[in-house]
């Protein structure tokens, strides 16, 4: 299966829109000597319609995460996909994936846009921005850079936890910048699903906005596997 | 009343009890020590609110008046009585177990709705293994904000929810004798004192609404939820300050009170409140939506599911606290018995942790550095009046040897100590093998020679898994030292009226209230640093030296916790231990947090030895 790179900078595409994008992708396409398919100009315009659709998708992904919306970012994932979340592998869209986004992403805060913590943003280098799409146009592999809320419930018995829980807290927050690679494919309508997420974690700081200063953080990977853990992954890497 | 609210046993009074006390009453409405009012007499209302009931009122002479509701009609007996520019009239809704509280504003036709009613139903944690239905005792309320239809045009801004009543505190008189002394903190609650109700000067905390009506006029309420349920509500003119209101709902002997009063009051202070200068409330807490995505511009992605109605923001937390035998706890105890093994325990100090690793959640992030205050000394605690008297050896810093005189037998133990003050040292450590399990927390000034002990040990007569704690007071006795004679450390109201947060880490902060020389309540802020849940106990303070103190309190029909810290206001910080106990066992652990002076409430005149009637 042939490959069409179509890589970009993010910022570039945000600058140049979606007709700099084509014009990027025709470039990647001759210069790497790619077959007479590859340079057919009407597949390029079809790949450019599908890397518009992708990158649609994946706004409309981060769009679902930020408004709490855990349905719609559910349906966006194929039948049996996985996500790969700080060492757990959650499968299933009706299983795994569920018990990620509705349960644990929705305890913790999690998911949600937020700005870098100050000192930390990635660097140029590390904001990949790239969707490639397969000649059949049937799968794409993306990264998409991220700069994200994160959370976990704290776990105490203390009244003072139960009581910040009646107004929806009692949970601890942090910022994680990394990147999302993804792998798409067109599901038996035509329609582009996430078949596999991972969040690939380039670095964490104890943040919140407002605050004028960050410290870098480690936290542990996740370490019991569903059911022991009621929002854990199905498998652990 | 004796036998404090919350360990008072209401009767669980059913549908039909409350039913049949209702009855007499529903006809000819509440009760006044003052004069009623008749301003409605003979008028015809049409009330609209938003999303709520239209009520189309006919008011007769006699305090009778008819509803028309969603095409019921009733009629009943009502109270009135208006203060400046307000009108306030409540009345029940026969065989309904419902009634009003109705405030309108006579200059500008707004309105503000209390729904009350008994026998809810309501469950609590639906779904969950922790599912619970409320006493019918308790009285639900909804509020609608609304206005009166007299053919013109409605005001655009109604009457609405704020926080502008956050931090004050009025001691109220009403007409009827009745003394009660409030303070508001939090948006959410209300810390009361009843003056003349109770015989004890306890502070506790009820779920309440507060509504502004204009810049010096504040509808309010509250439910003494968990307790018998009885709801107060009263529009509040602050520029007197005085009330009109009425008290609804059944108390400790399971009496109706459904009477309407007038009040006096007098301000007593003012806390800070420290959320954004441009939060002004709107929202209810118990409708808050869940925090926004931090950063992403304020687009509401959907409007907000309406909260249930009734819904209030009430913590309960006797519902899941699970009561244990004294043979149960003693038994868990000998299974288990940690001191000081959460994190920094017998390793090192408390507070440190791992490079990189996020905070610890809870207790020992702003914690004081353990001391080596006590290692190298030899010295002799000797408390007064038959107390214990116990002679300590101290050669490192976790571990020490004490043996009680009174049994001879040195110990090693762990412990923990700080120096909460100059040359004043604050250390802990279980008594072992003691039953009921027992520990000490014991201040030790080496500068004047005294020492005070807190004495704990696991069970109530209510909870084997509750602690119980008394202070003792005596003298330090070692070489080069010179205790005196009648000089003590001593119980203190001192702090009474002050409050403090306190953060125990970057993410816990709580903030205490002393609300009285027996109590104390502990307020929970939001991410927005506004002031919302809260609970209450009593508690103790005992001045060690002028800005220190000790605070002991123990969380009771709550979780029985115990905490005691030695408080230093002029470090704004304090530092303990805490005490608890159950199914797994007994621990003793360290916490400690860094304060800030919040306000304080002048309240001392209220408290001690009263006349009584």
């Amino acid at each position: 299966m042939k490959i069409l790179k179509l890589n970009s900078r993010r910022s570039f595409i945000w600058t140049m829109g979606a007709g700099a994008s084509a014009v990027l992708a025709s470039t990647a396409g001759m210069a790497g000597g790619e077959t007479a398919t590859a340079a057919d100009p009407a597949l390029q315009v079809a790949l450019l319609q599908e890397e518009k659709a992708l990158r649609k998708l994946h706004q409309a992904f981060e769009q679902a995460l930020n408004r709490g919306l855990d349905e719609e970012v559910i349906g966006m994932f194929a039948d049996d996909a996985e996500v790969l979340f700080n060492g757990g592998v959650f499968k299933q869209r009706n299983q795994g994936v569920t018990r990620l986004y509705r349960d644990r992403f929705r305890a913790g805060t999690t998911g949600r846009w937020m700005a870098p913590a100050p000192g930390f943003e990635l660097a140029a280098d590390q904001q990949r921005d790239s969707v490639e799409v397969a000649a059949d146009r049937k799968s794409a592999q993306a990264v998409f850079p991220y700069s994200i809320q994160v959370g976990m419930p704290l776990e105490s018995d203390s009244s003072l936890l139960a009581m910040a829980r009646l107004h929806g807290e009692g949970v601890q927050t942090w910022w994680e910048g990394g990147v999302y690679k993804i792998a798409y494919r067109k599901d038996a309508a035509g329609n582009w699903r996430i078949g596999r997420l991972e969040y690939d974690t380039l670095t964490r700081a104890d943040y919140r906005p407002g605050k004028r200063h960050a410290r870098p953080i480690s936290v542990a990977r996740m370490a019991r596997r569903f059911p022991e853990d009621p929002q854990g992954p199905d498998d652990l890497v | 009343m004796r036998i404090p609210m919350h360990r008072f046993k209401y009767t669980k009074l059913t549908k039909d009890q409350i039913g049949a006390k209702l009855k007499p009453v529903e006809g000819v409405g509440p009760t006044s020590a003052s004069a009623f009012t008749s301003v409605l007499n003979g008028k015809t209302l049409k009330i609209v609110t938003v999303d709520g009931p239209v009520l189309e009122y006919k008011f007769a002479a006699n305090k009778r008046l008819t509803l028309r509701e969603a095409g019921k009609q009733a009629t009943a007996g009502y109270g009135e009585l208006t203060l400046n520019q307000i009108v306030f009239f409540s009345h029940l809704i026969p065989g309904e177990q419902k009634g009003y509280n109705i405030y309108i504003d006579q200059k500008t036709n707004l309105a503000t709705v209390f729904e009350v009613w008994l026998s809810s139903g309501l469950k609590q944690n639906a779904g969950r293994p922790t599912e619970f239905t409320l006493d019918d005792r308790e009285v639900q309320r909804q509020i609608y904000f609304g206005h009166v239809d007299n053919g013109q045009t409605a005001a655009a801004k109604l009457h609405h929810y704020t926080n502008r009543m956050t931090g004050k505190g009025i001691r109220w008189k009403q007409d009827n004798g009745i003394e009660t002394l409030e303070l508001y903190p939090s948006v959410a609650n209300t810390n009361f004192v009843e003056l003349t109700r109770h015989i004890d000067d306890l502070g506790y905390v009820a779920p309440s609404d507060y509504v502004l009506v204009d810049d010096r006029t504040i509808v309010y309420n509250r439910t003494e939820c968990e307790f018998s349920g009885i709801h107060t509500c009263f529009v509040a003119d602050l520029y007197g300050p005085r009330q009109v209101g009425v008290r609804f709902g059944f108390n400790e002997k399971d009496e109706l009170e459904y009477y309407m009063f007038r009040g006096d009051g007098k301000v007593v202070g003012q806390l800070a409140y420290l959320e954004d200068f441009d939060e002004h409330g709107l929202r209810p807490m118990f409708a808050a939506a869940p925090p926004a995505a931090a950063g992403v511009p304020a687009v509401a992605p959907t409007t907000p599911p309406p909260a249930p109605k009734g819904a209030r923001t009430t913590y309960r937390p006797v519902r899941t606290f699970a009561h244990m035998t004294d043979a149960e706890m003693q038994a868990a105890a000998d299974v288990r018995t940690a001191a000081f093994a959460a994190p920094g325990g017998a390793a090192g100090p408390q507070g440190a942790t791992a490079a990189g690793a996020p905070p610890p959640p809870l207790a020992t992030g702003n914690n004081l550095p353990f001391s080596d205050i006590l290692v190298g000394k030899e010295f002799t605690l000797r408390f007064d009046n038959g107390g214990p008297v116990r002679d300590y050896r101290i050669k490192e810093m976790y571990k020490l040897q004490f043996r009680d005189q009174k049994d001879n037998v040195w110990h090693d133990v762990d412990y923990r100590a700080y120096e909460g003050d100059d040359n004043l040292a604050w250390f802990s450590h279980i008594i072992p093998d003691s039953k009921p399990r027992a520990c000490v927390m014991v201040a030790v000034d080496f500068t004047n020679g005294l020492s005070t002990s807190i004495e704990s040990h696991m069970g109530t007569e209510y909870y084997g898994n509750e602690t119980t704690y008394r202070p003792v007071f005596g003298v330090a006795e070692m070489p080069g030292l010179e205790a005196p004679i009648y000089v003590r450390h001593e119980l203190t109201d001192e702090l009474v009226g002050n409050a403090f947060s306190w953060s125990y880490s970057d993410q816990v902060t709580s903030m205490h209230l002393y609300t009285s020389p027996h109590s104390m309540s502990w307020v929970i802020f939001t991410g927005a640093q506004q002031l919302g849940a809260e609970w209450c106990s009593p508690c103790i303070f005992v001045k060690l030296r002028p800005g220190v103190y000790i605070f002991c309190q123990n969380e009771e029909a709550c979780n029985g916790n115990q905490m005691t810290e030695l408080l230093n206001t002029k470090a704004s910080h304090d530092c303990g231990f805490t005490f608890n106990g159950g199914a797994r066992g007994v621990n003793l652990g360290v916490t400690g947090a860094i304060g800030r002076h919040i306000g304080k409430f002048d309240l001392l005149e209220f408290y001690g030895p009263k006349r009584r009637a």
